[in-house]
């Protein structure tokens, strides 16, 4: 199997996969108890809160544990409940997990307003400073967009944010082991993370929360997490994560380094068997090694059940949950043609893919492509 | 020589994951394709079809099969969801199911399957195809219980040719034992019920959805007024279940039963008791005409079911003009329903069959 969709998710880490299994198998205990048992289970997560702390410039009580990005995208906007100010300015191409869960809060008096992107999917500064409301309570713009890679101006955005008062969130899930946090360099107040994106395990994530910032628990109980979330700590995935972000920011460069030699083999080699090729996403703006490309002589769901037949595998648009394609609505609001939509990839690159596999896939996709272009 | 490939239309029922094994044991290449034909205008909360995709995913991990899906829900609207609400709009009980097959799975799943690069496909029905002189022959399933012929009786011989019944020589209980010895996850499961899309859900509500409701008045045969209906699309000929009148109403204590529906007047008939006349027809107009091999020459000898799971009725195609046949049955038959099938069988072999017009 060769697995070209790392945004979607990655392997996990042996390193991590390693650690994960010591901590399960001999610190089991429940980390708010006071014998030895809870204080080494204790010990971990707050090791695993500093490794993340110094990897990203902040402190180790910004760090609040969640169980993956969406549950941390979610504590944020649904903490819009408690304010008196409910509106929100993000973009038209942010996770479901966003502008599903702001369709959803509208019924509890959120408004929101979503800000246009242009062909590259980047999203104008200037559009959303111009959208700002005096009831506005929140601006969430995503770090860099998980279908196309493309890297938002979130420095400039958090700016803004401040300048009026309002709190700046970013929806960073993709952004580790690929591009710098910075986060201290930004005037960034909250930003979601999910360890699953940088080879640590699954349903395990953060918030980071800049001081001052006070926000009411989603999930209520048991007063862990400083009474933020609530529910016995997922101790073994917390210490994988903590690793995971430490060797995804201590390797970036060799990683960011990697990922691009990937993908301009792809594009150099696609472009001999596929002149046609275009691709989406900003030509720099972008994630190294998230390629989103449109063929348009096959529609993407037979371009993936024949790369799977060959197991190989990619992406395409958001995956519905029964497993079916659907037009992207990332790409549409890129004004992308329904026709190319329909017919894009993506391909993502990860830490253990190699040349030799990028070859392969280049095979495969000129196989397909001629099997196709033949019978018409 | 490369193994022949084929691809089975998989809805994680225990029927077809048996299909997908047995072609597996007889050394096929298999894939399996999980078809998803209706989506909700709403479906944020829940996803209907999840569940069945989520037991079709266990199955093809268990036996090591290649899963796709594929989405024809758009296909499914314009083909046969259009003329399932024309025909209720019309005062008709139209049969999803019957074209759902030639529209869908033996149309645009196939034509899927093939450019794929299937050689054949197959599916999970209880029907047999017979490559015999006179063309490919459909025939019943040996499980006589669970013959699905009536729903096939649109397939046309192209299609028969490229197609597998890989159950269609086995019992339902047979087919369960497989289940349970490969140890399908899914070998509990009920069979479906009701028309795929709708499911277990309040066919009412369902349709209420997509066309208004007319409320009239309840009128016996003898003329007298005894109530008020929901709207006539929602009621059945022969429909005893449901009326909300009971047998009171009456000279005796039978119950009544959906005689006529007068779409002019917007009234529905009811007449009390099992055996009342209005009832029963023993001739019936059917048009929409389909044959399998060929069509007979008239005067016709046959049998034929007016409903899925009816017993063989006895009957003689008089003849057949401008496409509408006039069928005149040996035995009287309870309730022939416009919009339904009329199918057509000699002995094992499903002829064709068509759509009952009047009767």
């Amino acid at each position: 199997m060769t697995y070209f969709d790392h945004s979607a998710t990655t392997p996990l880490d042996a390193k991590v996969s390693a650690l994960m299994r010591e901590v399960a198998e001999n610190h089991f205990g429940n980390p708010s108890s006071i014998h030895k048992y809870g204080q080494k289970a204790c010990a971990i997560i707050e090791k695993s809160r500093r490794q993340i702390a110094d990897a990203l410039g902040v402190k180790s009580r910004n760090i609040i544990f969640t169980g993956g990005g969406s549950e941390a995208n979610n504590m944020v906007l649904q903490n819009l409940l408690y304010n008196d100010k409910k509106h929100v300015i993000t973009s038209a191409i942010e996770h479901p997990a966003i502008l599903k869960v702001l369709k959803h809060l509208k019924r509890f008096g959120v408004s929101y307003t979503t800000v246009p992107v242009n062909k590259f999917g980047l999203v104008d500064p200037a559009n959303i400073e111009s959208a700002i409301r005096d009831d506005t309570a929140l601006i969430s713009i995503m770090y860099a967009n998980n279908e196309v890679g493309t890297i938002q101006p979130i420095a400039k955005i958090a700016k803004i944010a401040n300048k009026n008062n309002t709190l700046f969130h970013s929806d960073a899930v993709q952004a580790p082991g690929k591009i710098p946090l910075n986060i201290n360099k930004m005037e960034i107040d909250l930003m979601s993370f999910s360890a699953h994106k940088f080879y640590g395990p699954k349903g395990v994530g953060f918030l980071y929360i800049r001081d001052g910032i006070r926000l009411h628990p989603m999930i209520i109980g048991g007063g862990q997490e400083k009474k933020l979330r609530a529910g016995t700590e997922n101790t073994s995935g917390i210490a994988g994560l903590g690793l995971a972000m430490e060797m995804a920011v201590q390797n970036l460069n060799d990683a960011q380094n990697h990922l691009k030699t990937l993908e301009n083999h792809f594009k150099n080699r696609f472009a001999n068997i596929y002149p046609k090729a275009i691709y989406n996403g900003h030509p720099e703006l972008h994630l190294p090694g998230l390629i989103n490309v449109t063929i348009p002589s096959v529609t993407s769901d037979l371009l993936l059940v024949n790369l799977d037949m060959k197991g190989i595998a990619v992406s395409s648009g958001s995956a519905c949950s029964s497993g079916t394609v659907k037009p992207s609505d990332v790409l549409r609001a890129m004004h992308i043609s329904n026709q190319n939509n329909i017919s894009s990839l993506r391909i993502s690159f990860g830490k253990g893919n190699t040349i030799e596999e990028i070859d392969m896939l280049i095979n495969a996709l000129d196989e397909i492509l001629k099997k196709y272009n033949r019978k018409k | 020589m490369m193994a022949k490939q084929v691809v089975v239309g998989m809805s994680g029922g225990v029927d077809s994951s048996v299909a997908a094994y047995l072609l597996k044991e007889q050394g096929y290449e298999v894939q399996c394709i999980f078809m998803k034909n209706w989506e909700d205008e709403d479906d944020e909360f829940y996803c209907s079809s999840e569940e069945d995709y989520n037991d079709a995913l266990q199955v093809c991990d268990l036996l090591n099969l290649p899963l796709h899906s594929v989405n024809f829900s758009k296909e499914y609207r314009e083909n046969v969801f259009k003329y399932f609400l024309a025909e209720y709009k019309s005062g008709r009980t139209p049969n999803p199911d019957v074209l759902c097959n030639k529209e869908i799975k033996f149309k645009f799943f196939m034509d899927y399957a093939l450019k794929l690069g299937a050689e054949v496909i197959a599916t999970g029905h209880y029907a047999r195809i017979n490559n015999s002189t006179d063309g490919f022959q459909l025939l019943k399933g040996i499980d006589k219980n669970k013959d699905q012929s009536y729903f096939l009786y649109l397939l046309g011989q192209k299609v028969l040719s490229k197609t597998l019944f890989p159950i269609g020589e086995m019992t339902k209980s047979e087919v369960r034992k497989i289940a349970d010895e490969i140890n399908l996850p899914n070998s509990g499961k009920k069979d479906s019920t009701g028309i795929c899309f709708i499911g277990e859900r309040d066919f009412k509500a369902f349709l209420q959805q997509y066309l208004p409701a007319k409320p009239g008045n309840i009128i016996t045969t003898d003329g007298k007024s005894v109530g008020q209906h929901d709207g006539l699309m929602y009621y059945t000929l022969g429909q005893r279940k449901g009326i909300g009148v009971g047998g009171g109403h009456g000279t005796t204590e039978e119950p009544w039963y959906v005689v006529k529906k007068d779409l002019d007047k917007n009234n529905l008939m009811i007449g009390q008791g099992h055996n009342h006349p209005d009832l029963y027809s023993k001739n019936i107009k059917a048009g929409q005409l389909h044959w399998i091999t060929s069509a007979p020459s008239i005067p016709f000898d046959c049998t034929a079911k007016i409903r899925y799971r009816q017993k063989d009725q006895a009957c003689i195609i008089n003849n057949i003009e401008n496409g509408i046949a006039n069928i005149n049955f040996i035995e009287k038959q309870f309730a022939p329903t416009p919009g339904q099938s009329v199918v057509f069988f000699n002995s094992e072999q499903c002829l064709g069959g068509g759509i009952i017009e009047t009767i």
